[in-house]
C-alpha cells in the first residue's frame, strides 16, 4: 500500500495527465463492456426490464453456438473478411505500384485514389444500393442501354450477386488506405539494394519479390492492422445496402446482433453475440499487429 | 517497346483506373442535382437535361417541394456533435500523449496497448449496453451522449496520433526553454505545442471525420431532431413509401463536402499520421 | 559571482543508484570539465545541477543558495545541449532573445543583449535564418550565443562539440576557451573526450560508476593519476600497464624481466606483492632519442612489431611482459618489423600501482 502512494507520487505528472483519457475510455466503453458481459449471461430482453435479473449462465452462448443462422453469419463474415482483406490488399499494391510507376501528374493521382477514403461507410453503401438498383440503378441501365441484358439483374437480391456487391462496396471504401500506405512505403524505399539485386543480375520480378516486397510488408501489415480495428465499418454499408436481407442473405455477424438486439430484442442473447464479435476483431488486430512487429524485426532496419 | 511509349501506357491505365475508381461517387454528386423524375425514367436518360439545386432546397425545407425530414436540424446536430467530441477528444489526446511521449512509468506499454484495444470493439457491439445505460440515465437522444460516447472512442487514435508527434520533438527543446525561463507549462505551449501542431490538427481532422461519418452507435443512440446527426438522417428516406433517390443524392453530398474539403487539406499529414509509430517504432 | 558546490549528492533512479554522494566544490569563473565514459553519471550530475533531475539526497548550491528545490528557471543557470536544442521555429534572433522575452525585459534591452552576443559570436549576418538553414558549427554558436545573453551565473555545457566534425570540434574548442576568457563566469562542461578535457579544464573531475575518480588540474591528472583507471583514460596514447610482482626491491614481470621500483613509491611493499607497472609511451625511447636526462633509467631490448610514424614523432609498439605496449621515437627514421631497439625507460617518471585495487603506490 505505502508502495502503491509512493508510486502514485513520484508519477503524479503523468498520470494526471493520463487521467481524462482512462477515465473517458473507462466509463464510455470499459463498464459498459463489463455491463454487457453481465447481460450475456441473463435473459434480458428490452422490453420487460425485469429479465434483466434473469441469471441464465451460459443459455445464451449455448443457444448461439447451436444456432445455424449464427454460425452461417460468423462463417459470411470470415468469408467476407478474408476476400475483402486480400484483394484490398493486392488491388491496393498494384495501384501503389502504379502510381509509383508514373511521374507526370503524380500528386493529382494520388488526391485521387484517396476519393474514396473521404466517403463514409454509410455513403459508400448508399452509392452501391443507388448503383445496384435493380431498377433505376446504373449498373442495370448500362447493361440494358449496351444491350447485354434485357432483364434487370437482381443485384441485392440474388445470394450470391448480394455478397458480390457487399464485398465490391467494401473493397471499393477500402483498397485507397491500402495503396496510400505502400505508396508511403514506395516512397520511403532505398534505392541501392534495388539496385545492387540488379548488379547482382535480378529480373524486374525477382527485384520484386525479393527486395520490395519484403520491404513492404510492414507497412501491408500496418493497414492490415488499422483496417482490422475498423472491419466492423462494414456493418454501416451492409445496413444500408441490403440491411443483411433479403432473408438474411448477406446477414453478417454485425447485423445479426443488430437484428437480435433491437428488433427482437433480445439484448441478452445479442450481448453473447457481440462479445463473439469483439473477440473476432481482437483476433484479426493482434494477428496482423503481432506480423507487423515480426516483419519490422526481420526488417531490422527501422 | 521504347520506354517512353510504355509510360505513356502505364499512365493512361493509371488514369483509367483513377477514373473507375471516382465514377460511383461523381454519379451520386451529379444525381444530386438531376430531377427525382429523370433518374427514376425508363430507359435511363444519360445525359443530363436539367442541372438544377431544387433537391438542395427540398431537404433544407425550402423552394416547392419540401421533404419530411429535416436535414438541417441533422446538419446541425452533426456540426455540433462532431465540433465538441473533437474538440474533447483533442484535449484529452493532448494530454495522454504528451504523458506517453514525454514520461516513464510503471505499466506505460500495457496502458496504451489497452487504450488501443478500446479502439478494436465494434460500434454496433458497443451500441447494446450503451443503448441500455444510456437510457436509464436519460442520455439517449441528446447530443451530449452522442458526443460523450464520440469522444471516448476518438480518444484512442487522438493519443496514438499526437503521442507520435510528440516524440518527434526533442525533449531537449523543453529543458531548454525551461533553463531558458519558463515553467513547464510555459515550455509546452510556447515550444513543444507550436511544432507538433501540425500533428494535432490532423489528429483533430481525423477525429472530426470519424465522428461526421458514424453510423452504427448514432443509429441506435439518437431517434429525433434532438441529436439525430446526418449518417443516422440518410436512413429516414428509405423508411418513406417511395425512396426520394434525388433527396438522399443531395443529402450525400452534404455529408461528403466538409469530408472533402477536410481530407484534402490533411492530405500531407495522412500518410505520416497513418505510419507514424506503425514504421519507425 | 558564484561558486558551485555540491555536497553528497545521491541520484537514484527507482531503486538503481547512478551517483553515490559526491562532493565537488567549483570557484567562481573556474572552468570544470566533468569527464568519464558513458554511463558515470557526469551528464545525471551536470542536469542535477541544472535542475533538470531531481537529486535523491545531498545537497546543489550555486552561489551559497541552496538550489534543490528549485526548478530551472530560478537557478540562473545556462545550458548548451548536445545536439544544441534550438527552437526550429524560430530565428536566429528570437532563439536568442528567447530567454529574455519570457523575463519579461523590453524590446531595447533584448535588441542590445542579443546584438552584443551576435556580436560576440560572429553571427550577426545569419540573424534572420531559421536553425535548419544553419550549419552545424553556426548552429553551436547560436546555441553559446542563447547561453550568454541572459548573463548566467553558471554556464553548463553537455558535450557540446560530440556533433561536429573533428576539424570544426578543435575550432569549436578554442572558441569556447576565448568565450570563457571574455564572459569570465563559472563553467561547468561535461564531456567523454579527454583531449576536450584537457585542453578545456582549468580543473578535471573524472568519475566513474557514479563515483568521482580524481579530481585535478590537467597536468596533476595527467602526471599522478590516482589509479590505473585515471592512468589509462588521460592522455594519448593510454598509459602502458603492465602486471608484475615485487621482487627483491624489483618489479618481476611475467616474462622475468625485471624493472627498478619507480623511486617515489613508498616502502611499503612486501615481495610477492602484485603490482601494475605504469608509464607512458614518451618515457620509453630508443637510446638518442632525447628523453629527458637525468634521473634512474632503465635500459630494455625490444622487438618492434609495428611501427605508426606520425610525422614529428613515430609510435612503436612493442611487447614488455607479454603485453602490448606502445613507446615514442622523437627523431623519426624507418623503422623495420621485427627490428630490435635498445630503449630507454625513465623510471622516475614511471608509477606503480596496486594490482588489487589499481590505487597508485606513491606516497
Amino acid at each position: 500500500m505505502k508502495k502503491i502512494r509512493q508510486c502514485l507520487r513520484e508519477h503524479s505528472v503523468p498520470l494526471a495527465l493520463l487521467a481524462p483519457a482512462v477515465i473517458i475510455i473507462l466509463l464510455v466503453v470499459l463498464l459498459p463492456l463489463i455491463f454487457s458481459f453481465y447481460t450475456s449471461f441473463t435473459n434480458y430482453r428490452l422490453i420487460k426490464p425485469e429479465t434483466l435479473w434473469q441469471w441464465i449462465g451460459l443459455r445464451n452462448y449455448q443457444r448461439i453456438m447451436g444456432d445455424w443462422a449464427f454460425w452461417v453469419a460468423f462463417g459470411r463474415t470470415v468469408l467476407f473478411l478474408t476476400i475483402a482483406l486480400n484483394l484490398e490488399m493486392l488491388l491496393g499494391l498494384g495501384l501503389a505500384l502504379l502510381v509509383n510507376r508514373i511521374t507526370w501528374g503524380q500528386r493529382v493521382m494520388r488526391t485521387i485514389m484517396m476519393f474514396p477514403m473521404m466517403f463514409s461507410p454509410i455513403l459508400v453503401g448508399f452509392q452501391f444500393k443507388y448503383m445496384f438498383n435493380d431498377t433505376i440503378g446504373v449498373v442495370n441501365n448500362a447493361l440494358q442501354s449496351l444491350g447485354l441484358t434485357h432483364e434487370a439483374i437482381p443485384f441485392l437480391v440474388d445470394r450470391w450477386l448480394a455478397f458480390f456487391s457487399i464485398s465490391i462496396a467494401e473493397i471499393w471504401m477500402s483498397t485507397s488506405i491500402f495503396a496510400i500506405l505502400i505508396l508511403a512505403g514506395l516512397f520511403a524505399m532505398p534505392r541501392d539494394p534495388i539496385e545492387a539485386a540488379r548488379v547482382d543480375g535480378c529480373n524486374n520480378w525477382q527485384v520484386f519479390r525479393h527486395i520490395t516486397l519484403p520491404f513492404l510488408m510492414p507497412f501491408i501489415y500496418i493497414a492490415m492492422t488499422i483496417r482490422s480495428l475498423d472491419v466492423a465499418r462494414a456493418y454501416d454499408v451492409v445496413d444500408v445496402m441490403t440491411g443483411g436481407g433479403p432473408a438474411g442473405r448477406t446477414e453478417l455477424l454485425w447485423t445479426l446482433i443488430a437484428r437480435t438486439a433491437y428488433d427482437d430484442a433480445r439484448m441478452g442473447r445479442a450481448n453473447a453475440m457481440a462479445y463473439v464479435s469483439i473477440l473476432l476483431s481482437i483476433f484479426f488486430t493482434w494477428f496482423f499487429f503481432r506480423k507487423l512487429m515480426q516483419a519490422r524485426k526481420h526488417l531490422g532496419a527501422f | 517497346m521504347s520506354k517512353r511509349t510504355k509510360d505513356v501506357i502505364i499512365w493512361f491505365v493509371t488514369f483509367f483506373i483513377m477514373l473507375i475508381i471516382c465514377l460511383p461517387g461523381l454519379w451520386i454528386i451529379l444525381s444530386a442535382f438531376r430531377p427525382n423524375g429523370e433518374i427514376l425514367t425508363k430507359p435511363a436518360i444519360w445525359i443530363p437535361q436539367n442541372l438544377s439545386l431544387d433537391n438542395f432546397r427540398a431537404i433544407f425545407g425550402m423552394g416547392d417541394n419540401v421533404v419530411a425530414i429535416p436535414v438541417g436540424s441533422y446538419f446541425r446536430n452533426s456540426l455540433v456533435i462532431s465540433t465538441t467530441s473533437t474538440f474533447l477528444a483533442i484535449v484529452i489526446g493532448m494530454s495522454g500523449g504528451y504523458a506517453f511521449a514525454r514520461f516513464q512509468f510503471p505499466g506505460k506499454a500495457s496502458a496504451f496497448l489497452w487504450i488501443m484495444l478500446s479502439r478494436t470493439v465494434p460500434g454496433i457491439a458497443l451500441s447494446l449496453p450503451l443503448f441500455i445505460i444510456w437510457s436509464r440515465l436519460g442520455l439517449i437522444d441528446t447530443p451530449f451522449g452522442v458526443i460523450l460516447v464520440y469522444t471516448a472512442i476518438n480518444v484512442p487514435f487522438t493519443v496514438w496520433l499526437i503521442e507520435g508527434f510528440f516524440r518527434q520533438v526533442p525533449h531537449e527543446l523543453s529543458e531548454a526553454a525551461q533553463i531558458d525561463g519558463c515553467t513547464r507549462w510555459q515550455a509546452f505551449w510556447k515550444i513543444e505545442f507550436p511544432l507538433a501542431k501540425s500533428g494535432v490538427v490532423s489528429a483533430g481532422i481525423f477525429a472530426f471525420l470519424t465522428s461526421w461519418n458514424e453510423y452504427a452507435l448514432a443509429s441506435q443512440l439518437t431517434r429525433s431532431t434532438d441529436s439525430k446527426t446526418l449518417p443516422a438522417g440518410l436512413m429516414d428516406f428509405t423508411a418513406q413509401f417511395t425512396i426520394d433517390w434525388a433527396g438522399m443524392c443531395a443529402m450525400a453530398v452534404i455529408i461528403i463536402i466538409p469530408a472533402l474539403i477536410l481530407t484534402f487539406l490533411v492530405q500531407k499529414h495522412l500518410i505520416a499520421g497513418l505510419t507514424f509509430g506503425g514504421v519507425k517504432g | 559571482m558564484a561558486e558551485v558546490s555540491l555536497k553528497n549528492v545521491v541520484k537514484f533512479y527507482g531503486d538503481l543508484e547512478v551517483v553515490h554522494g559526491i562532493n565537488l566544490d567549483i570557484a567562481h569563473n573556474e572552468f570544470v570539465v566533468l569527464v568519464g565514459p558513458s554511463g558515470c553519471g557526469k551528464s545525471t550530475t551536470l542536469r542535477m545541477i541544472a535542475g533538470l533531475e531531481d537529486i535523491t539526497g545531498g545537497e546543489i548550491s550555486i552561489g551559497n543558495r541552496v538550489v534543490n528545490n528549485l526548478p530551472p528557471r530560478r537557478r540562473n543557470i545556462s545550458m548548451v545541449f548536445q545536439n544544441y536544442a534550438l527552437y526550429p521555429h524560430m530565428n536566429v534572433r528570437e532563439n536568442l532573445g528567447f530567454s529574455l522575452k519570457i523575463a519579461g525585459k523590453s524590446v531595447q534591452e533584448i535588441d542590445d543583449a542579443v546584438n552584443d552576443a551576435a556580436n560576440i559570436l560572429g553571427l550577426a549576418e545569419f540573424m534572420e535564418r531559421t536553425p535548419a538553414e544553419l550549419s552545424g558549427g553556426q548552429r553551436q554558436r547560436v546555441a553559446m550565443g542563447r547561453a550568454i545573453v541572459r548573463h548566467p551565473d553558471v554556464f553548463l555545457f553537455d558535450e557540446p562539440l560530440s556533433n561536429l566534425d573533428a576539424k570544426l570540434r578543435t575550432q569549436m574548442r578554442t572558441e569556447i576557451k576565448k568565450l570563457h576568457q571574455k564572459v569570465k563566469t563559472t563553467i561547468v562542461y561535461v564531456t567523454h573526450d579527454q583531449v576536450e578535457a584537457m585542453t578545456l579544464a582549468d580543473r578535471i573531475v573524472i568519475m566513474k560508476d557514479g563515483h568521482i575518480v580524481q579530481v585535478g588540474t590537467p597536468l596533476e591528472v595527467f602526471e599522478h593519476p590516482v589509479d590505473t583507471f585515471v592512468a589509462s583514460f588521460i592522455g594519448s596514447p593510454p598509459m602502458n600497464l603492465i602486471e608484475g610482482t615485487i621482487n627483491n626491491n624489483k618489479v618481476t614481470l611475467s616474462d622475468g624481466v625485471t624493472l627498478p621500483i619507480p623511486p617515489k613509491t613508498g616502502n611499503s611493499l612486501s615481495d610477492g606483492q602484485k603490482v601494475i607497472y605504469g608509464f607512458r609511451a614518451d618515457i620509453l625511447m630508443p637510446k638518442g632519442h632525447t628523453l629527458a636526462k637525468g634521473g634512474q633509467t632503465a635500459d630494455l631490448d625490444l622487438t618492434i612489431d609495428f611501427a605508426e610514424p606520425l610525422g614529428s614523432e613515430t609510435i612503436l609498439l612493442t611487447k614488455i611482459g607479454g603485453v602490448e605496449i606502445q613507446a615514442k621515437m622523437h627523431n623519426p627514421r624507418p623503422v623495420k618489423e621485427g627490428e630490435v631497439l635498445t630503449c630507454e625507460l625513465s623510471i622516475e617518471k614511471s608509477h606503480l600501482f596496486d594490482a588489487a585495487t589499481g590505487r597508485t603506490l606513491k606516497v
